[in-house]
């Protein structure tokens, strides 16, 4: 059941993606993206991560499409002829091999989960990995039950507060080329 | 440019009545993020999607005039302003970056102001996204 489920999750994903890369119409790119980012989501959920999960549907599938979206609205669209782009033979001979080095590499992963997994290994040589420690310290020091949000917020609170600077820079750029001094948009 | 919103009492009822549900929801996600999966990011993330919601609903220009674009402004600046100040307090007062537990507060209730003042950035600078790409610029 969970294999046949996963393995139409895989198909769903591969075919969006590759429907995104081959669609002339952008608009219609973006909404076969969305749907995209939503298979992802699942996927991982699948494999148990349900805080990245919960980002992707949220900003993969909602926000950077309306965004898209909207810019497209401001912007051109492809004129039509035909429904796909012409795929350029040699582009794609480039992007197969590399598909098969990365597939390459497939067999050599541990199974989903597997107490083998190396980033699973709570200690090595006696000594605590991150994971270990994270597993085993986090809620004694942090109280927090999600050892993400520990992780995040607590041992890797800078790298959470450059992100929330690149978010915040993000938008004051935009804010300067689009906002002006006037109120937004008002004619 | 192309009219792009079309009223329509459907949408409209739809999200008159699924956006207080979504906006309790960010704030559930934002504020519990140390209990359960999400934290300021998604729960962020969701409140600004349920204005952009509404916005499709109820057309961009008034959603516009209604939230305020100086509130929207305020929040993630706010926001940001808060963030930076936890993590430079923190250093100020003799620990790492963001040893909440140096602030007269629990470790977990401190990491959980962190999380809605992440929350507040990231609602306020995707609200402010979606305003400026399809209400600013014009008119220049």
């Amino acid at each position: 059941m969970t294999v046949a489920l996963e393995l139409a999750l895989v198909v769903f994903v591969v075919s969006t993606a590759v429907a995104t890369a081959v669609l002339r119409d952008i608009v219609a790119s973006i909404a076969v993206f969305a749907a995209f980012s939503l298979g992802i989501s699942v996927i991982w959920l699948v494999l148990q991560a349900p805080d990245v999960a919960l980002t992707e549907a949220a900003v993969g599938a909602g926000i950077m499409s309306v965004l898209l979206l909207v810019t497209v609205a401001k912007t051109a669209r492809a004129s039509d002829e035909g429904a796909l782009v012409s795929v350029n033979p040699r582009a794609l001979a480039a992007v197969g091999l590399l598909l098969l080095v990365l597939v390459s590499t497939v067999p050599a992963l541990p199974e989903v989960g597997s107490e083998e997994a190396p980033a699973l290994q709570k200690t090595v040589d006696g000594e605590l990995t991150p994971y270990g420690y994270y597993v085993e310290e986090a809620y004694n020091e942090t109280g927090v039950e999600n050892s993400v949000t520990a992780v995040l917020v607590y041992y890797r609170g800078f790298d959470t507060f450059g992100e929330a600077t690149v978010v915040f820079s993000a938008v004051v750029g935009v804010l300067v080329a689009l906002g002006g001094s006037r109120r937004w948009g008002e004619e | 440019m192309r009219r792009t919103y079309f009223e329509s009492p459907i949408v409209m009822t739809t999200v008159r009545l699924v956006a207080p549900f979504a906006l309790t929801y960010g704030a559930f996600v934002t504020l519990h993020g140390a209990e359960s999966p999400g934290g300021g990011f998604q729960g962020g993330v969701v409140v600004a999607a349920t204005v952009i919601t509404v916005a499709f609903a109820f057309g961009v220009r008034p959603t516009v005039d209604w939230v305020d674009e100086r509130v929207v402004v305020g929040v993630f600046a706010g926001g940001m302003l808060a963030f930076g100040a936890v993590t430079v307090g923190t250093v100020l007062l003799g620990g790492a970056v963001l040893q909440v537990d140096l602030l007269p507060v629990s470790t977990k209730y401190g990491i959980e102001a962190v999380e809605v003042f992440i929350g507040a950035i990231v609602a306020g600078v995707v609200t402010s996204l979606f305003f400026l790409l399809s209400e600013g610029g014009d008119g220049e």
